[in-house]
């Protein structure tokens, strides 16, 4: 028989808040995070906009603040989403097995040395428009820092954790795109039940606000180059009007401990996962499967695992990035699974107020499923105006509503066709 | 009761050949497969020697229809994403499950429920090339200097739109999936050196949870790359005895000079034991356990007392339900790096105890150079292929081996295999190791 898995800690930092709480009361109040890029000069850039984290000082959060003067935006967010999330379980000062804890991320890259490597490469290019490797390499060597450079590595926010807190046992960082922090909740939660471990710290961090980040979706046309004068409105899951998703940033990591451990120690619990599924499109690099075959797929098998039913979801928290081609396939896929109940559930898409945080996505929209439950309140899918003839559910438009919330379905489908459900019920011993 | 897991499938590309025979018959012959650098004009890079994969087509043996796919996206697939294609499809061709008939431009593929295949890769965050950003960067100049400005309004309409596609961390398993059709789970690691073998560890627990019956766990890096070598010089990990780069990689050796770049992947076909008994399949070993830990050194740092190797080991060790003495062998990470080695090996003292002066222990570096991500596999390939010979390779330019290690450490010749079951290990600097007990095939 499996272990319970239980949340007993919660730690974020996002576009809307350094708290929890003042990111939950933002998204409630139906506020949006996205405004003119003030990360670097992106005037220039078809997206000039991104949904950013408020300056903060990372040493509040760490022991030594000096050993993070290098780190990325990514490894600064995990950090204080971390020491929140820790005190929040009630594990601050307390001595802990540290084999039996483990850490599990989906995380992003640091910041590289953008100017740096431009520089270099302008250095070493010559008249045929080709790049010695040499002269690139002869300019590099001077300007590059070594710890900035290592610091881009995706596994650095999981490096500095384990440091900072002592944390010896399993720990992964995954990558899968825009579902990497579903998914590191999800395969948490099996370490957990299956005695690997008995607290993982897990969630994602992650910023692409950087010019390559931005360069890249632009290219891509994925992210939105509309309302350049009014950014919060670029934004907008499952209306007519969409036209792609916001870059946002951000961490939330959650305490996830095996319930006998939980409560072995009293901890106050949050919520009970009891579902995961986790499955493949394997149709296109570029598309999403046109029925939603891999996203239905994970409803179900996370359905399953949770033993319940469509009709005993109360809420749905959508990947909804606002691209036209998910919104739709995700409206199918939910269809699909869900039948004639799809109409009766809200759904909504926080993306809609934060942006996209790509591998701290995924954690972000638990984390609400779980305010939600509290709270019996789901937010809003804010600039939905227009309503689709193809997305005709029900998406809990521009304000927050009131609601019966016991269990909740969060989904997170990746660029590149990784899709992660996950269920979260209110724990009932 | 848990599933048993096999493994009934390997591809490799590495530095040693194309293929998995090609990179058993290097470790068994002792060829170092490390070179001068030919991929990028190295002079100005302290470390000029690296573990090249010459010539090969992710294209190759795969049938038509898959070929062309293969092609047409090569040049969106970084040099990592190819490497992992290919080893990947030697792997499924190597497994042996059932093709279905050909018929005309359709796709032949096994015929299994493709909702019960999944894959999980290490990977890493792949640096960009050079000249795919040259023409832009010039573009963006204003006054003879590089700017932001320059650059989102002339330098991003010159890069090519699949850009930011080709260098996915996530794209080995996007592709191999596509080609596949494998509708199960898909993960894809950043941990570094451990990430091979932490693929190995999560694919084995989702067989065992029954959300797949076939995994494929794969590892792809190449860190033959001007910013890559840059970078691990920059932090002192790369060696820099250029002249002689057969003898550059030395492993647990008093006269150890860093790690050698290189550029590989493994793939390898796990499943569940159930299944591949009843299809009759080929098995060439039995995953026995796995385990993880991580080191709490710092980001950039080894721990002294190799606490990181010593988690996964005990883990990987209890799991397989065996003792220390029990084992026939270690095919140990090796980097030749001094405190990784260092490290590594006070690991496997703390986790093998007594039996730590015994066991024989391996390493395969000084032939392939690290290959990152795509490392751990390959030493699990490399004992199910060579040492279920009987035989335990010594390590290529081990030539005096480092007592401090404290280990078997087979240096010269041969050792003889003590028993079939052989423990694998990986670790990654300031991070993740992963270990994995497996049996070998008789």
């Amino acid at each position: 028989m499996n272990r319970r898995v239980v949340i007993t800690g919660m730690g974020s930092v996002t576009p809307l808040g350094l708290t929890v709480e003042e990111t939950w009361q933002n998204l409630l109040a139906g506020k949006s995070g996205i405004r003119t890029n003030a990360i670097f000069d992106a005037e220039t850039f078809p997206t000039p906009y991104a949904a950013q984290v408020p300056d903060f000082d990372v040493g509040r959060y760490v022991r030594r603040a000096a050993d993070f003067e290098k780190a990325g935006r990514n490894v600064r967010f995990a950090m204080a989403a971390a020491r929140m999330a820790v005190e929040d379980a009630g594990l601050a000062g307390r001595a802990f097995d540290p084999v039996r804890t483990g850490i599990y991320l989906g995380s992003g890259e640091g910041i590289l040395d953008f100017f740096t490597l431009c520089e270099s490469i302008a250095h070493g290019t010559g008249p045929d428009g080709k790049v010695s490797a040499a002269k690139f390499a002869e300019m590099g060597f001077a300007r590059y820092d070594a710890m900035r450079e290592l610091e881009q590595e995706p596994n650095m926010p999981a490096n500095h954790l384990a440091a900072e807190y002592g944390i010896a046992g399993p720990t992964y960082s995954c990558l899968t795109a825009c579902a990497a922090s579903t998914q590191a909740v999800g395969e948490a939660m099996d370490l957990i039940r299956t005695g690997a471990a008995d607290t993982v710290l897990a969630g994602g961090t992650h910023s692409m606000i950087h010019p390559l980040g931005v360069t890249g979706f632009n290219l891509l046309t994925a992210i939105s180059t509309e309302y350049k004068d009014e950014p919060w409105r670029a934004s907008r899951p499952f209306d007519r009007n969409r036209a792609g998703f916001v870059l946002g940033e951000g961490s939330t990591l959650m305490i996830l401990e095996d319930l006998e451990h939980a409560q072995a120690r009293g901890a106050r619990i949050w919520a009970e996962l009891t579902g995961y599924g986790s499955t493949a499109d394997a149709y296109r690099m570029t598309d999403i499967h046109p029925e939603g075959r891999g996203p239905a797929a994970s409803m179900r098998m996370a359905l399953a695992d949770a033993g319940v039913r469509p009709e005993d979801i109360h809420y749905i928290s959508a990947h909804g990035t606002g691209t036209q081609e998910n919104d739709r396939v995700e409206t199918m896929a939910v269809k699909l699974v869900f039948g004639p109940h799809a109409g009766r559930v809200p759904m909504s898409s926080v993306k809609s107020s934060l942006g996209h945080l790509i591998a701290a996505a995924g954690a972000t929209e638990l984390m609400t499923c779980v305010l939600a439950i509290r709270d019996q309140v789901v937010p809003p899918t804010l600039n939905l105006e227009t309503p689709d003839p193809e997305c005709d559910l029900d998406y809990v438009p521009n304000t927050a509503r009131k609601a019966r919330v016991e269990v909740c379905l969060s989904n997170s489908f990746g660029f590149g066709g990784q899709n992660d459900s996950l269920v979260v019920r209110r724990f009932v011993p | 009761m848990s599933r048993r897991i096999v493994i009934t499938g390997l591809g490799a590309v590495t530095p040693a050949g194309i293929g998995a025979a090609a990179l058993a018959s290097a470790v068994r012959e002792g060829r170092s497969a490390i070179g001068p650098i030919t991929r990028f004009d190295a002079s100005n890079h302290p470390s000029r020697i690296a573990g090249e994969v010459r010539e090969f087509d992710p294209a190759d043996g795969i049938r038509k229809d898959q070929a062309r796919y293969v092609r047409k996206m090569a040049k969106v697939m970084a040099v990592d994403i190819q490497l992992a294609v290919a080893a990947s499809n030697l792997a499924l061709l190597d497994c042996g499950l059932p093709l279905g008939d050909a018929k005309a431009d359709e796709p032949v593929l096994p015929t299994i429920d493709h909702t019960r295949m999944g894959m999980i890769f290490g990977t890493s965050f792949i640096p960009t090339e050079l000249d795919d950003l040259a023409g832009p960067i010039q573009a963006s100049h204003v006054d003879g200097h590089f700017t932001l400005k320059g650059w989102g309004a002339r330098g991003i309409p010159q890069m090519f739109p699949l850009w930011l596609l080709k260098y996915l961390p996530n794209m080995h398993a996007c592709h191999t999936g596509i080609l596949w059709d494998a509708q199960g789970p898909s993960n894809s690691f950043t941990t570094s050196d451990a990430g091979g073998l932490l693929a190995l560890d999560e694919a084995s627990r989702i067989i065992r949870r029954g959300a797949a019956d076939w995994m494929l766990a794969g590892g792809a890096e190449s860190r033959v790359s001007p910013v890559l070598v840059l970078r691990y010089c920059l932090v002192h990990r790369l060696s820099t005895a250029n002249g002689n780069p057969a003898a550059a990689c030395r492993p647990f050796d008093l006269d150890r000079t860093g790690q050698v770049a290189a550029e590989g992947a493994v793939a390898i076909l796990v499943e569940a034991a159930d299944v591949a008994e009843k299809r009759g399949a080929r098995v060439y070993g039995e995953v026995l356990g796995t385990g993880a830990g991580t080191t709490t050194a710092g980001m950039n740092a080894c721990d002294a007392d190799g606490r990181a190797v010593a988690t996964a080991v005990r883990r990987a060790v209890a799991a397989a339900a065996v003792q220390p003495g029990d084992l026939g062998a270690v095919v140990a990470h090796g980097t030749a790096f001094a405190p990784q080695d260092a490290s590594e090996a006070a690991g496997l003292r703390a986790a093998l105890g007594p039996a730590a002066g015994a066991v024989p222990v391996t390493a395969i570096k000084g032939v392939t150079g690290n290959m990152g991500a795509g490392t751990g596999l390959a030493e699990l390939v490399a004992a199910l292929l060579v040492l279920r010979e009987g035989r335990v390779p010594p390590i290529l330019n081990c030539e005096r081996p480092d007592p401090a290690a404290g280990l078997a450490l087979v240096a010269g010749h041969p050792a003889a295999l003590k028993s079939d079951l052989v423990l694998v290990t990986s670790n990654a600097i300031g991070g993740q190791a992963a270990a994995a007990v497996v049996r070998l095939a008789k």
